[in-house]
């Protein structure tokens, strides 16, 4: 649903889809430090109470993990990897949910108007009136976020609890943290944050701690601090771009497609106008082809 | 005159039921009922598909999913319509393939220069042709082809969370250039039956044409029939 609270930036198969807001409107960000969650699910719980989600029964696999993957019910999820590294075995832990790509994927893939649009705040929500369940979002999106409701026939994911944030309170997740690994706030402000954290970790001995705010889709409006240098250990892609498939489907067959289409009808018009229609020969050329028949015939 | 004419051509519909390639009276039946119906099968299949995907391909074209009750409804029956379409497409390429067989000196007829010499008129007198010219043949092969690449793409952009993001995106593309090319052609197709060429749409409608007409556009055809 859109809010009223909140300006929109953009919206997807929207030929004009640049925002109509006027008002001041900060990027806000979550803050996820993966080097202090503790793997405690309380932001999947608060998630799903906040949201009035289903109570989802987890399903084993062999990890601490409630599910294998996020879920059209299930929109925040703790990620839980065992990765050796030079011997020591190190127990990985990410919350996984919406990125809210500054350049979101999704709603480039989105061919139905306003079914996905990115708030002036950078927020990237999904309105179910709107959306046709066609699932193209699920192919732009390089973090196999949006997933089909098959009883709704429509996409769901996290929200960034945009009725939370339009008015003033922090998301669910974040309120429900119990470490302090979770924080919200405006983008500039969790990147410091972030930038700080991984100084003092690199301060502390691990050299290779980062920032994962990738640039393939403008920076995302979560900002997730890792130990390692390795988003892949984190089940992260490493270099997300907004599949190039979607882009040279929707930046150039589209408009091309649509120019060739109106090629076609000035070029029958400019035909018809230059030759006319080919007629057949009335009952003169036809007496005259007669006798040509006739001749050519043994 | 008028009269006579009236009557052979009425007998020339009846007739146009169920042979083809005949003469009766003045009039030549090219296209009997089942080979009407099959064309009219794929026409209306195609043009469902065309107003419900149009509006999911692009906003400018948004107005199209009116025409079916809103942009939802188009995506829940444009893949019905278009299996359908896929369906009445190899009908159509099996009632008419003996037709289609390109004879030596057709071969070229895919060039544009080809197609350009025959949008000004300039017929090869040295090519006598059959039924159909190599034009019709290309454009025959080249619409049960899209229609093979339509199905295959569109089932996995329909059921796209079993297959990988590149076999999708890849999908999406294919759809997408088979329609474009589909749209061109269509638009051409249209032109060519209708205003074009006076005499040809009544060949797919009633399923008769006259002797001029046949001599005109199709003369070995003309030959053919008006010999047996």
């Amino acid at each position: 649903m859109t809010v009223q609270a909140l300006d929109v930036k953009r919206s997807s198969a929207s030929v004009w889809g640049s925002g109509t807001g006027i008002r001041q409107q900060t990027a806000v960000a979550k803050y996820i430090d993966t080097t202090t969650c503790i793997g405690c699910k309380a932001c999947e719980a608060a998630c799903q109470e906040w949201n009035d989600l289903k109570r989802v029964p987890t399903t084993q696999t062999g990890t601490y993990q409630t599910l294998p993957e996020l879920d059209a019910e299930f929109w925040n999820l703790i990620k839980f990897r065992e990765q050796e590294v030079e011997g020591t075995l190190n127990w990985l832990m990410r919350k996984d949910q919406c990125m809210h790509c500054a350049e979101p994927g999704c709603l480039e893939a989105c061919p139905a108007p306003g079914a996905i649009v990115q708030y002036a705040n950078g927020i990237v929500d999904v309105d179910p009136e709107k959306c046709i369940g066609c699932k193209y979002c699920a192919t732009g999106c390089p973090f196999e976020v949006p997933k089909f409701h098959p009883q709704t026939g429509k996409m769901a994911k996290c929200t960034l609890c945009v009725d939370r944030v339009g008015v003033g309170l922090e998301p669910a997740c974040i309120k429900a943290c119990p470490t302090g690994c979770l924080n919200f706030g405006t983008k500039d402000d969790m990147l410091t944050l972030a930038k700080n954290r991984v100084t003092r970790l690199q301060a502390d001995g691990f050299k290779e701690a980062m920032v994962y705010d990738p640039q393939g889709v403008g920076g995302t409006n979560v900002v997730t601090v890792l130990k390692f240098n390795r988003p892949e250990w984190y089940e992260l892609p490493a270099d997300p771009h907004v599949p190039w498939g979607v882009k040279l489907w929707k930046k150039v067959m589209r408009p091309l497609g649509v120019l060739a289409a109106a090629a076609a009808v000035v070029g029958v018009f400019a035909h018809y106008t230059q030759y006319g229609p080919k007629e057949v020969p009335g009952s003169e050329g036809d007496d005259e082809a007669r006798r040509r028949d006739e001749r050519m015939t043994p | 005159m008028t009269a006579i004419h009236g009557e052979h051509a009425d007998s020339a519909i009846l007739a146009a039921r169920n042979r083809e390639n005949v003469m009766v009276g003045g009039e030549i039946v090219r296209h009997r009922r089942a080979s009407r119906w099959i064309h009219w099968s794929v026409a209306t299949t195609f043009i469902l598909a065309l107003i419900t995907g149009m509006p999911i391909w692009t906003p400018i074209f948004r107005w199209m999913a009116n025409l079916v009750g809103g942009l939802e409804v188009a995506r829940v029956i444009h893949p019905y319509v278009s299996v359908a379409f896929f369906i009445v497409s190899v009908m159509q390429f099996f009632h008419w393939a003996s037709d289609m067989k390109f004879t030596p000196d057709e071969r070229g007829w895919w060039r544009p220069s080809k197609l350009w010499a025959y949008m000004r008129y300039e017929d090869d007198p040295a090519v006598e042709g059959g039924k159909y010219n190599g034009g019709q043949k290309f454009f025959f092969y080249s619409v049960t082809l899209g229609a093979l690449a339509f199905l295959v793409s569109g089932l996995i952009m329909w059921f796209p969370l079993g297959f990988s993001p590149i076999v999708r995106e890849l999908s999406i593309l294919v759809h997408d250039l088979v329609f474009i090319l589909f749209l061109i052609a269509i638009i051409f197709h249209v032109y060519l039956g209708t205003i074009a060429e006076p005499g040809t749409l009544r060949s797919m409608m009633r399923g008769t044409v006259t002797r001029s007409w046949a001599r005109l556009h199709h003369p070995g055809w003309f030959r053919q029939v008006t010999k047996s």
